[in-house]
């Protein structure tokens, strides 16, 4: 047992606490990521899958992506909520780290984890990843390139017209392309992903090889690695679990749009112009307003008219004059 | 001295009700029974599906009751209905959009589970009934997603389900009684708008309920298989119950799921193309993603012409599903280390890769035709 310890390959150790630790925050990194979304933060386009991976990954990729986005014009998103994402995802990942990596020490290198583990491994780690990621990305960007147009020259070869009248079909072509560029891209991306997880890996061993070994028996080790997993205080632990929940609840739908975010062409809602509120004391006081004001003109009107009038009278006798004058206080059957 | 006496008569209100219950129904027992189960080897992430999977179907059936409230299942009002979800109703946006992701996420994650137990080895005897009931939920979560795919009566729905049901159409003897009862005439109708509502909301539910009780059960009197190594000594002393560490991994595990779900609606909101009509003009029918390397798979050459069509249809689907069926049957080695099975490991990663050669390539062909 201790020889299969001690035999262990870097890779296998990388890959042990790598992974689970990616996973261990991944739920905690989804909720921020939920609410980043609902408040338009973030923007994802069509590359959610690498944002996904990334975000996963952060453990790994925290400094390599921002890198990665600068120096090599990838591409993951657009918005604030990108890079609040993964400066929340550090005390994150420190955390799932050391969970992680002490229950490791523990069950296989059966070691006692040295105080400040997980800090120690997500600092490394995250350094392994700036100069790796970048080199990993460059690499394979470059190899699927080539592999997708030497795959592209291969699938329309002339000798394949002696296999297929006329050419290799659209979905046999496609397929085909597929097949070989995606082969040759894995390939390189499975060799390059073991070197950094086994670069991790050789880390972590370097930390077990200086940590003193434990005497305890394996059932006393498991004890040990599942009650660490457990909070002392229980009760205090679910009741901050369900208050955390309730407020990132109440949170999402506080933020999450009503209607949706994305209108489509066929259904643009009509801009209706909000009325003012009828208020009727006002409109009458202003009707009055608008009445006496009205009633001024048309005094001053008739006022003004008065030496004229006497003049009409005198040419063109009384019946015209008094037709004008019932005719401007509106009664028409008056002049019928 | 004078000792405190213990009284065991119930004090609080929740306990008196507790009592209540347990003298009625057998509370305590039942709480026992479900909650005391023995994990060989502890409790783990990948043992996380089968929960998850009940989780994504009581939320599917939530978000589609509230959907229920609005959707009109008429060919008249299905397509303006589906809108008016979509741009009037509070919420309704994001409601519709959690149910098309919870439906992918649903397929996924049985993908997954299937992936877990033909992996762990746990199909094999006594459980090969517990496979076997595992596979026709399978048959029904497809359903699920084929029938609700023309509820929102766009030209997507119309044609996938146009080209769905043409493949039922090949299957001999039955085949052509089964299409005309699914579209119930010439065409795609009101009539076949009704039927895959029905089929939808009541049919596959009340199947999928009765399946997954009769599930757990089998889980329940097979007990779980456990980690396929390990010394007995290490099993022995990791083995605990289900109560509460598996409870809490699948807990944080839905959690986990019901977040991505939100993301994807959030991300990539449904939005409807064209209403229904019978001439496709220039949209070319595409069936939902997770067919898409099927859909693919049919475009070959080999699976052109009426008997090339028949084998692509029918009798690939037909023969890898009866593979499924009697794997328990024929593969009665105990050996459950997938590292030690190695075709079982090599079949898996072949469907894998082809699930994933054939998706990317359905994209491309995509692009290529637009």
């Amino acid at each position: 047992m201790a020889n299969e310890r001690d035999s262990m390959s870097p890779t296998m150790i990388g890959l042990g606490v790598l992974w689970p630790t990616c996973w261990t925050g991944l739920p905690i990194k989804l909720a921020f990521a939920v609410l980043a979304f609902a408040l338009g933060w973030l923007e994802l386009e069509g590359r959610i899958g690498l944002a996904f991976l990334m975000l996963l990954g952060s453990p790994f990729t925290i400094f390599g992506v921002p890198l990665i986005a600068v120096g090599l014009e990838g591409h993951f998103g657009e918005g604030i909520g990108l890079p609040l994402l993964f400066l929340l995802a550090i005390p994150i990942d420190i955390w799932a780290f050391g969970i992680v990596a002490r229950t490791y020490f523990l069950e296989r290198f059966r070691k006692e984890p040295p105080e400040g583990l997980g800090f120690k491994l997500w600092w490394k780690s995250a350094v392994v990843g700036a100069f790796f990621l970048p080199a990993l990305w460059f690499v394979v960007s470059l190899v699927t390139e080539v592999a997708v147009s030497t795959s592209h020259s291969l699938s329309q070869m002339e000798s394949l017209r002696l296999v297929f009248n006329t050419g290799l079909p659209i979905a046999e072509r496609i397929g085909l392309e597929v097949t070989i560029w995606g082969t040759v891209s894995f390939m390189v991306l499975a060799v390059l992903l073991t070197v950094g997880i086994s670069w991790i890996g050789r880390i972590i061993r370097d930390i077990a090889n200086v940590a003193p070994p434990l005497s305890d028996n394996y059932q006393a080790l498991i004890t040990r690695w599942d009650l660490m997993r457990v909070p002392s205080d229980q009760a205090m632990f679910m009741t901050a679990i369900t208050g955390t929940g309730v407020v990132l609840a109440l949170l999402f739908w506080a933020v999450l749009p009503v209607t949706t975010p994305h209108p489509h062409e066929c259904c643009a809602q009509e801009q209706v112009k909000a009325e003012p509120p009828f208020k009727p004391i006002d409109v009458l006081s202003q009707n009055e307003e608008e009445i006496a004001k009205l009633e001024a003109l048309v005094l001053a009107v008739e006022q003004s008219k008065e030496p004229g009038k006497t003049a009409t009278e005198n040419g063109k006798g009384k019946g015209g004059g008094k037709v004008k004058s019932q005719k401007t206080e509106g009664s028409p059957a008056v002049t019928e | 001295m004078q000792q405190p006496t213990v009284s065991n008569e119930p004090s609080t209100t929740i306990e008196k009700i507790v009592d209540f219950l347990d003298a009625r129904v057998g509370l305590k027992e039942i709480q026992a029974k479900m909650l005391n189960e023995p994990i060989p080897g502890g409790s783990r992430w990948a043992y996380v599906f089968g929960s998850i999977l009940l989780f994504i179907f009581g939320m599917q059936a939530l978000t589609g009751i509230l959907l229920m409230f609005y959707y009109v299942p008429t060919a008249d009002h299905a397509y303006a209905s589906t809108q008016y979800i979509i741009h009037d109703v509070d919420y309704g946006w994001f409601l519709l959009g959690y149910h098309f992701w919870g439906s992918s996420a649903m397929v996924v994650c049985v993908i997954a589970h299937m992936s877990q137990v033909f992996l762990w080895g746990a199909y094999k005897p006594p459980r090969e009934l517990l496979w076997l009931v595992g596979l026709a939920l399978f048959g029904i979560v497809i359903g699920f997603g084929f029938t609700g795919y023309l509820l929102p009566w766009d030209q997507r729905a119309y044609w996938a389900t146009t080209v769905g049901v043409e493949m039922v159409d090949k299957v001999p003897l039955f085949g052509d009684f089964l299409a005309r009862f699914l579209k119930g005439g010439p065409t795609p109708g009101q009539m076949t708008l009704s039927r895959f509502f029905v089929i939808h909301v009541m049919i596959l539910p009340a199947a999928l309920m009765a399946l997954a009780g009769l599930h757990l059960f089998l889980f329940r009197v097979a007990a779980p298989a456990g980690p396929f190594q390990g010394t007995p000594e290490e099993i022995k002393a990791k083995t605990d119950y289900f109560f509460p560490r598996q409870i809490w991994k699948d807990m944080v595990g839905m959690a986990a799921v019901f977040l991505t779900i939100c993301g994807l609606a959030f991300w990539e909101p449904v939005v409807l193309l064209e209403e229904a009509t019978p001439d496709p003009g220039e949209y070319h029918p595409e069936p939902e993603w997770y067919f898409l390397f099927y859909f693919q798979l049919l475009r070959l050459k080999m699976f052109a012409g009426e008997f090339g069509q028949f084998m692509g249809a029918v009798a690939l689907p037909v023969l890898f599903m009866a593979l499924l069926v009697a794997l328990p049957f024929f593969d009665k080695d105990p050996e459950r280390n997938i590292f030690k099975r190695p075709v079982a490991l090599i079949s898996w990663i072949f469907i894998m890769a082809v699930i994933a050669i054939f998706t990317v390539s359905s994209v491309i062909n995509r692009e290529f035709l637009d």
